[in-house]
């Protein structure tokens, strides 16, 4: 009887859950707007962490603009937007990311893709992509091999673009760059002419790189490297390689974090008074509710950044204070996903049709004022990275607020709301 | 010509008739087997090809792990070594020397059973839990070279550009269905052979079995290279199907969900595996629906699922459906009153295990 009662209630919760699965199924859809066959568009991400969650709500910022606008003028119709959320779980699992891209494509019907975010996971979503001839517009990843392939063989991967973030190379001359306006800063408020620098680098394999390009252009840009630490990329505890740095007399900590440990460094860096300014990248850091996790405690912390308000763009401050607003979260830089879905709708209006090859040829001319900078393809569908385009900036926290402080004069460049970068006042106190 | 024919097509009727259809549990076997080889025909959405193919990968793959951790009793908590390693080497072999489908996943499988030895000789000198914790550093010490060698292995980022595992996603379906039911069926015949009545007795005691002058260290390793060897088949054709090879073949949770489908189908079965990926993988994609609560419902349900059905659920639906005779212990379906073998009388003994369980 036991047994009985065992299996009907298997049965029966097995019922009551699918039920609920069946209440919810389709998934998460932003307004439709007009039943009058909308334009379907995936927005795929791991939408339970920050980075797809911020790519879906600014994929709804723009397509509810689109949809109250009237639509994509496509020919002499007018088309709604229809936002379809392709859960890729890519952090965890990589093989349900290609999956849900073929759902998205063949089940829910998805004219056009935006997101990707984990390298691994974008590469086996581009072959699916291609597979079934859909544009994707890549707004998470930046590892240069993704638009490598677009070059490699194009006939296949021309469907591919990435408007955000710019390629990592690249990112790692922004940090660079960056890195010298902190020692600019040193050498002016400090007299310290020849800064010595402390790496303070993840031990995650991505970072080797990093280390090795610091150790050649470290010395070249006048700066002294007094050593390297790498906790774990996870680590809730810096007070070792604090309290080592601090002794080291370094002037400089070039953080190199992608990982939880950003959080707990910028905790420690202010509790501890760590005498040095920090450069670098520090994910973590760059936005969303960083200042919460943080208690307040991650003042002077600064990072290679793609989103800041500044007028990078004549639509950035506002889409940037909009974003605040509706959401109370300050944007990751995933939300680039705006202007992609932006860029796509002015490709498609431009080709008068959502076939592919002429929406492809429209964005290969695209040039607009995004939210990073200013958007122009290479030959490659990459985002063009230097002076006049994208560049990347250098923000740093400042009383609760995320300032931008680079690029500050460099080849000419300085966006409108750029402050200067601000020494710690223990930092200060410490080498006057 | 025609005599020998008419002769084959008797025989095989009364096998049929005999062997399968008087058994419910094959009778579903056979008859979702079937299902799936006219699938194509009525529908050919990728996405679902795409889903089921995927199965059949993992089906080989839980399979292999039950053929070691439930039979030889070898509970490994790394087994994605091997599904790593050929997914690896058939993706280099491929992309560097071009060599063909056909010819990588074989040399893939086999550099999984020697990535497997060289890793096993020292790990199954433990004995129980130790070699379970033991098993769990195999993958993080491949994971290891993987990022060591980032020129040879791509590091993090993998490698890509793979040849397809077939031309067409019907193809890679059926191929992996035949694969699948190819490779399934051998681990069935190891396991009811005598050398799958060793590893079951080394998993019951491994002293007795050695006291009666088997020698079990032998025989754990050929359960180590058998296992290997299939896992390692699995591992080739997800790289060629996948057509990018990372790191994440060697993760933790590619160890961790096979035990879950295995338990939840009913280990030391070889079937049972495969019941529980096909339900499970499905239904884990059916649950994008509700991509919030995809984990908890998938969660709660192996939990229910195990609380009634401990033994996992292709052994339920067996017991439920089929009986064993008392005198010749071949089973019988539910309905029977007399064995079909031996004709002893099943009422008294067995008697409608279905209504029995509810009694």
């Amino acid at each position: 009887m036991k047994s009985k009662r065992g299996v009907l209630t298997v049965f029966v919760v097995f019922a009551v859950l699918l039920s609920i699965a069946l209440s919810g199924c389709g998934g998460k859809k932003a307004d439709p707007g007009p039943q009058v066959s909308p334009i379907r568009i995936g927005i795929a991400g791991p939408m339970t962490f920050i980075h797809g969650e911020h790519m879906w709500k600014s994929a709804t910022m723009a397509a509810n603009e689109i949809n109250a606008a009237g639509g994509v003028q496509v020919g002499s119709e007018k088309r709604p937007i229809e936002l379809v959320s392709v859960e890729t779980n890519e952090i965890l699992n990589v093989p349900d990311a290609a999956s849900a891209i073929e759902r998205a494509i063949s089940v829910d019907k998805v004219d056009f893709l935006l997101g990707g975010f984990r390298t691994e996971a974008v590469l086996g979503m581009q072959d699916v992509a291609a597979d079934h001839e859909t544009i994707f517009i890549i707004t998470g990843s930046g590892h240069p091999q993704l638009t490598m392939r677009v070059g490699e063989d194009y006939e296949k991967y021309k469907y591919f673009f990435r408007t955000n973030p710019m390629n990592s190379s690249n990112m790692a001359r922004a940090t660079f760059l960056i890195l010298h306006e902190v020692a600019t800063v040193i050498r002016e408020d400090l007299g310290f002419m020849q800064p010595k620098v402390a790496i303070l680098a993840e031990s995650a394999v991505w970072v080797d790189p990093i280390i090795a390009a610091s150790e050649q252009q470290m010395p070249a840009m006048g700066l002294e490297i007094v050593g390297v630490w790498r906790p774990s990329a996870n680590a809730t505890d810096l007070s070792a390689e604090l309290s080592a740095i601090s002794a080291s007399g370094a002037h400089i900590i070039f953080t190199v974090m992608s990982g939880p440990v950003g959080g707990p460094f910028a905790r420690q860096y202010e509790e501890l008074q760590v005498p040095a300014a920090v450069a670098g990248i520090n994910v973590d850091s760059m936005g969303g509710k960083f200042w919460q996790t943080t208690g307040g405690l991650g003042n002077f912390v600064s990072t290679l950044n793609l989103v800041g308000r500044v007028e990078t763009s004549p639509h950035a401050i506002d889409f940037f204070d909009r974003f605040m607003d509706i959401y109370g979260e300050i944007p990751v830089y995933t939300v680039a996903t705006y202007d992609a879905l932006n860029i796509l709708v002015g490709a498609i209006e431009r080709a008068g049709t959502t076939e592919n090859d002429a929406v492809i040829a429209e964005l290969e001319k695209t040039d607009v004022p995004a939210i990073g900078g200013r958007v122009v393809f290479t030959d490659e569908h990459d985002v063009t990275w230097g002076p006049g385009y994208v560049t990347g900036l250098g923000t740093q926290w400042q009383d609760g607020e995320l300032k931008v402080f680079w690029p500050n004069g460099w080849e000419g460049i300085k966006y409108e709301g750029t402050v200067r970068y601000e020494l710690a006042p223990w930092v200060v106190e410490f080498w006057k | 010509m025609m005599q020998f024919i008419a002769y084959l097509t008797r025989k095989l009727s009364r096998d049929f008739h005999g062997e399968i259809i008087s058994l419910p549990t094959r009778t579903i076997l056979v008859t979702a087997f079937l299902a799936l080889l006219l699938l194509p025909l009525f529908n050919s959405n990728t996405y679902i090809l795409r889903i089921l193919t995927l199965t059949c990968i993992f089906s080989i793959y839980a399979a292999s792990w039950d053929l070691l951790g439930g039979f030889a009793g070898q509970i490994s908590f790394g087994h994605a070594l091997f599904f790593g390693v050929a997914a690896y080497t058939s993706a280099l072999l491929n992309l560097r020397l071009g060599l063909p489908v056909l010819v990588t996943i074989p040399i893939g499988a086999l550099a999984a059973v020697l990535s497997g030895l060289v890793l096993g000789l020292p790990g199954l000198r433990l004995k129980g839990p130790y070699f379970s914790l033991a098993s769990l550093a195999f993958p993080i010490i491949m994971m290891g070279i993987v990022f060591t060698f980032p020129q040879l292995t791509g590091g993090e980022l993998g490698i890509s550009g793979i040849t397809r595992l077939a031309a067409t996603r019907v193809r890679e379906y059926y191929l992996s269905l035949m694969m699948m039911l190819t490779l399934v069926l051998v681990m069935w015949k190891i396991v009811t052979s005598k050398t799958g009545l060793i590893f079951h007795a080394i998993r019951e005691d491994e002293i007795t079995v050695r006291a009666s002058g088997i020698n079990t260290s032998l025989y754990k390793m050929l359960a180590f290279i058998i296992s290997g060897l299939f896992a390692g088949i699995a591992g080739g054709m997800y790289a060629h199907f996948m057509r990018v090879v990372g790191p994440s073949t060697l993760e933790l949770i590619m160890s961790l969900q096979i035990i879950v489908f295995v338990i939840f189908g009913g280990i030391a079965t070889i079937y049972g595996p495969v019941v529980g990926v096909f339900i499970l993988y499905p239904l884990m994609e059916y649950l994008r629906v509700v991509p919030e609560y995809r984990m908890l419902i998938f969660g709660l349900l192996v939990v229910l699922v195990l609380r009634v059905m401990p033994e996992g659920i292709s052994t339920f639906v067996q017991d439920l459906l089929e009986g064993e005779c008392p005198r010749c212990k071949e089973r019988n379906a539910f309905t029977r009153s007399a064995c079909r073998i031996c004709g002893t009388d099943l009422d008294s003994h067995t008697h409608l295990n279905f209504l029995k369980r509810g009694a």
